[in-house]
């Protein structure tokens, strides 16, 4: 086997090298911001998440009757929901324990309700503090935590139908439906932050790195943390 | 099973509305007088019989009555109860089955298009080759009918005979019944011939008697003549069934604007990204800063 340099020699990816078990680490321009660990849980989350609301919306309405093809028909998507909702939850379940340490709300996030996150849709408001995660984030960390809790409870319910007094199914549909539109709104604007809205950021969930200047533009406290820059441009 | 001979009068989960057929059928009825009832329980038999339903083991209640409630395979009742009236007993025998409701709720219920379907003649019946086993009917029924089969997935109730009424013949438990307090008919037939009958029970003391067609549900196709129209509980009876309000709630309310919310998601991330674009990495910041690692 040749020495000299071929496709089969590339150079080490160091960033994705470190990526794979550690954290808030820079290599080279890039900050590590998720380990490999951390995105297979999201990801893990992340597909049961589609293939429940696949197989759940042709139940949900006709209109996306189409979707239950995916499945080979509402028949059986109506078996592979309830299972990939179980599976979903169990995800959701070790991501929200995975991330739990690091979303404490802090004194200053209180306006992440309100104020805050208008100002932040408008790319405005004072970002200077922000740590890892900013109010938003850990504002939708809680809220899908929570929202898988509701599905999980409400459609465990759903699925023993002459278990349970008529009048707690009814309920159990009302709040399957509330929680399910609740959080795909709130995915909506998940992903559209995390792909079009804010370059960059998606890296930190596929190759687990985002660049400095991201670093210092969405989370500046994390990026000083990290780097032990006070702001001014270094060499 | 579905007769493709009658037309649909309504159809579960279907988006527009399905009315299908140019032909309008009279609204069929049967009627049941439970005070010429015996409880011989022949016309649960016949629907076993002709229904083709497998025995299913019966549980003792403290009366004749054979099953505490209906059942994937027993879908036809005789409720027994015993009551103090007039110094004496009232011996309730009542015929507990699908009430075939002109305003259906297991069919609101129903996510599985054409699962449930309304004929033009007013029989409430299940496709079961669309059903999909999901019990969101039993959560819509006022009458407790639909029952899940757990063998089969699916939800199976009584038909009305449908396979016998719709090349002319009565429903198996009328055929069966030996006093003809069955009756197989015109809805307006069967409710003439139930008032009737009340006039008759009043004239005779009996000054409660009712017929049994709750307006609720847009009145039922099984209607029933009560000697104790003041004691529904009697007979286990809802004195108001109606579709339940949260499941109107669901399916009007929560449904059509939760499609609205989610697209206006959508739309307003669209919306976002017109107004104010990317949040763009501040220039060439970092360009050169560090060279990445080769």
């Amino acid at each position: 086997m040749s020495a000299t340099p071929t496709a089969r020699h590339r150079p080490v990816d160091l960033a994705v090298v470190a990526g794979r078990d550690q954290e808030n680490l820079i290599v080279g321009n890039e900050i590590v911001r998720h380990r490999r660990a951390s995105r297979l849980i999201h990801w893990s989350v992340s597909l049961t998440f589609f293939v429940c609301l696949f197989s759940g919306m042709p139940i949900w309405s006709p209109i996306f009757g189409w979707m239950a093809a995916f499945f080979g028909g509402l028949s059986a998507a109506r078996v592979v929901h309830p299972w990939a909702g179980i599976a979903f939850f169990l995800f959701s379940a070790v991501m929200f324990f995975h991330w739990l340490g690091e979303m404490r709300f802090l004194p200053s996030e209180r306006g992440w309700l309100g104020p805050k996150a208008l100002e932040y849709m408008r790319y405005e408001g004072d970002d200077s503090e922000v740590g890892k995660y900013n109010g938003g984030q850990k504002l939708f960390f809680f809220a899908t935590a929570l929202g898988a809790l509701g599905l999980l409870v409400s459609g465990l319910l759903m699925w023993w139908p002459s278990a349970f007094p008529r009048v707690v199914l009814q309920l159990s549909y009302l709040i399957h439906d509330i929680t399910f539109i609740f959080f795909a709104i709130a995915i909506v604007f998940h992903i559209y932050l995390g792909t079009a809205a804010e370059p960059g950021t998606f890296g930190a969930m596929t190759r687990g790195t985002v660049t400095r200047g991201w670093a210092r533009l969405h989370h500046p406290r994390w990026f000083r943390d990290v780097t032990g820059d006070d702001g001014s441009r270094r060499g | 099973m579905v007769m493709q001979s009658l037309e649909i009068r309504r159809s579960s989960a279907s988006v527009w509305g399905i009315p299908s057929g140019i032909r309008t059928l009279p609204t069929v009825s049967k009627y049941i007088d439970t005070s010429t009832c015996i409880g011989c329980k022949a016309c649960e038999v016949a629907c076993q019989e002709w229904n083709d339903l497998r025995p299913v083991q019966t549980a003792q209640v403290g009366t004749y009555q054979t099953m505490p409630t209906l059942h994937p395979e027993f879908w036809n009742l005789i409720r027994f109860n015993e009551q103090n009236f007039d110094g004496g007993i009232a011996w309730i025998m009542r015929k507990d089955q699908c009430m075939h409701c002109d305003d259906p709720g297991c069919l609101a219920a129903c996510p599985a298009p054409g699962a449930i379907v309304q004929y033009a003649n007013g029989i409430v019946d299940v496709n079961q080759d669309l059903c999909i086993g999901c019990g969101y009917c039993e959560s819509g029924c006022p009458f407790d009918v639909p029952k899940f089969h757990a063998t089969t997935g699916k939800m199976a109730k009584c038909t009305l005979c449908v396979d016998r009424t719709t090349v002319g013949l009565e429903p198996a438990c009328v055929k069966a019944c030996p006093t003809g307090c069955l009756q197989f008919g015109t809805k307006d037939d069967m409710v003439a011939l139930g008032n009737q009958r009340v006039s008759q029970l009043k004239a005779g003391g009996l000054k409660n008697a009712v017929l049994y067609n709750p307006a609720g549900v847009g009145g039922t196709g099984v209607v029933t003549v009560l000697a104790h129209g003041d004691h529904l509980d009697w007979y286990s009876l809802p004195s108001d069934p109606h579709v339940p309000i949260l499941t109107r709630l669901w399916k009007h309310v929560v449904r059509p604007l939760g499609m609205v919310a989610i697209a206006g998601a959508v739309i307003g991330a669209f919306g976002h990204f017109t107004k104010f674009g990317r949040k763009e990495v501040p220039g060439s910041a970092d360009s050169g800063v560090q060279p990445p690692p080769a």
